[in-house]
């Protein structure tokens, strides 16, 4: 895993103390280590790591699903 | 009608029904008939000022989110100001959108089945709702030209039974109205700041003291019929860590790195993490969540453990 992505498994960890390891394939979501409520702050870091603001009206919630997808979509330059 | 009884377990999915009623059809008509008497019209109330000037106080300095840091030193008046407007529009926006959600939550129940007996007052609520959307966002686009995006998106979660739902989505308008009031409260008695500024607060204040009477009780009402159907422990404990998170992020959403950056703060994630983590500001929000906090104590939402 490369290091672009370090700050977003670090934040999910101190979010998740009981998690061990997140594959990159994991489903963020549906294993709630992201609900509703801290997607907030989530969405405020991920902004801070791209350098950009995103369009919330706009996004397209399996982006933000695993760990890979998130690198796919929005680490990558 | 069948006689009410205390005791009764509600039968209805929303279960504001079943029991002893009359105390709530009291506090309802009372609360109906005082919005009746305060009503006023939104769009003739308010002198709107062509600008209001950027160089005097929008926010009163005790509300601002770096207050009791080391930062209220560290600012020129003039940054602080400009700090004091773009929060002052953050919170307005703040509003614009957590009306949205609660008009959603309130208009989807009104005349359903287990809301009989509130739809009267919900159509004062509703009504009263738009208003307040209405000057909240006309303050924004008239003297800052926007709105703050909401930052909130639903993920897909698995849903909770329908009584369960219910007591979360009053809660959480409560829990709104309450944390609102705070800042209505401070901002219409603080005469450094321009009078149109005193004017939104001080009436928005004067309908949501009717909102929070009613939150509480329903809020109350709900939680009790949950509890006379036999909530399980699991279920809640998930309610408690619910609203306990809810409260923490509804405090961090007066931390905007967007607003930091309007007011001319750099690397305003950075800062938003060092003020949330700062000793000051935990005892702020305690300040500004203490009648909440002590409300869901008092009804046994939240126990010794928060
Ligand atoms: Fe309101
Ligand atoms: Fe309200």
């Amino acid at each position: 895993m490369d290091d672009a992505i370090k700050p977003v498994v670090d934040w999910l960890r101190e979010r998740n103390p009981t998690v061990e390891e997140i594959p990159e394939d994991l489903d963020l979501i549906e294993n709630r280590l992201i609900d509703s409520l801290a997607f907030m702050e989530f969405i405020l870091l991920l902004e801070d790591v791209i350098g950009r603001e995103l369009h919330l009206d706009q996004i397209d919630v399996d982006q933000f699903r695993t760990l890979r997808s998130l690198t796919d979509h929005f680490l990558k330059r | 009608m069948p006689m009410p009884s205390v005791n009764t377990p509600s039968t209805g999915p929303a279960g504001t029904t079943a029991g002893d009623d009359t105390e709530f059809r009291t506090l309802l008509d009372r609360l109906s008939d005082k919005a009746t008497a305060d009503y006023y019209n939104p769009f003739t109330t308010f002198d709107w000022p062509p600008t209001i000037p950027a160089d005097g106080l929008w926010m009163s300095p005790e509300l601002l989110s770096v207050h009791g840091t080391g930062l209220m030193d560290e600012l020129s008046p003039a940054q602080l100001q400009a700090l004091g407007r773009w929060e002052s529009v953050n919170f307005y926006s703040l509003n614009v959108h957590g009306i949205r959600e609660l008009l959603i939550e309130v208009t989807r129940r009104i005349h359903t089945t287990g809301f009989e007996l509130p739809s009267e007052f919900f159509h004062h609520f509703i009504g009263e709702e738009n208003d307040h959307m209405w000057f909240f966002a006309t303050f924004c686009l008239k003297y800052a030209d926007k709105i703050y995006p909401d930052r909130t998106v639903k993920l897909p979660e698995a849903p909770r039974a329908q009584d369960v739902e219910n007591f979360l989505v009053f809660a959480r308008i409560l829990i709104f109205e309450q944390i609102v009031d705070h800042y209505n409260v401070h901002l219409a008695a603080d005469q450094r700041l321009h009078p149109t500024v005193r004017h939104i607060n001080r009436l928005h204040h004067q309908d949501e003291s009717r909102h929070i009477a009613f939150g509480c009780r329903l809020v109350q009402l709900l939680w009790e019929r949950l509890l006379d159907r036999g909530l399980n422990e699991a279920d809640r404990l998930d309610l408690r860590d619910y609203l306990g998170r809810y409260l923490t992020t509804s405090m961090e959403s007066f931390y905007s790195p967007a607003v930091y950056r309007d007011a001319g703060l750099t690397d305003g994630f950075a800062l938003r993490r060092r003020l949330l983590a700062h000793p000051a500001r935990q005892a702020a929000h305690a300040k500004v969540l203490h009648k909440t906090t002590d409300f869901l104590h008092r009804i046994g939402v939240f126990d010794a453990r928060h």
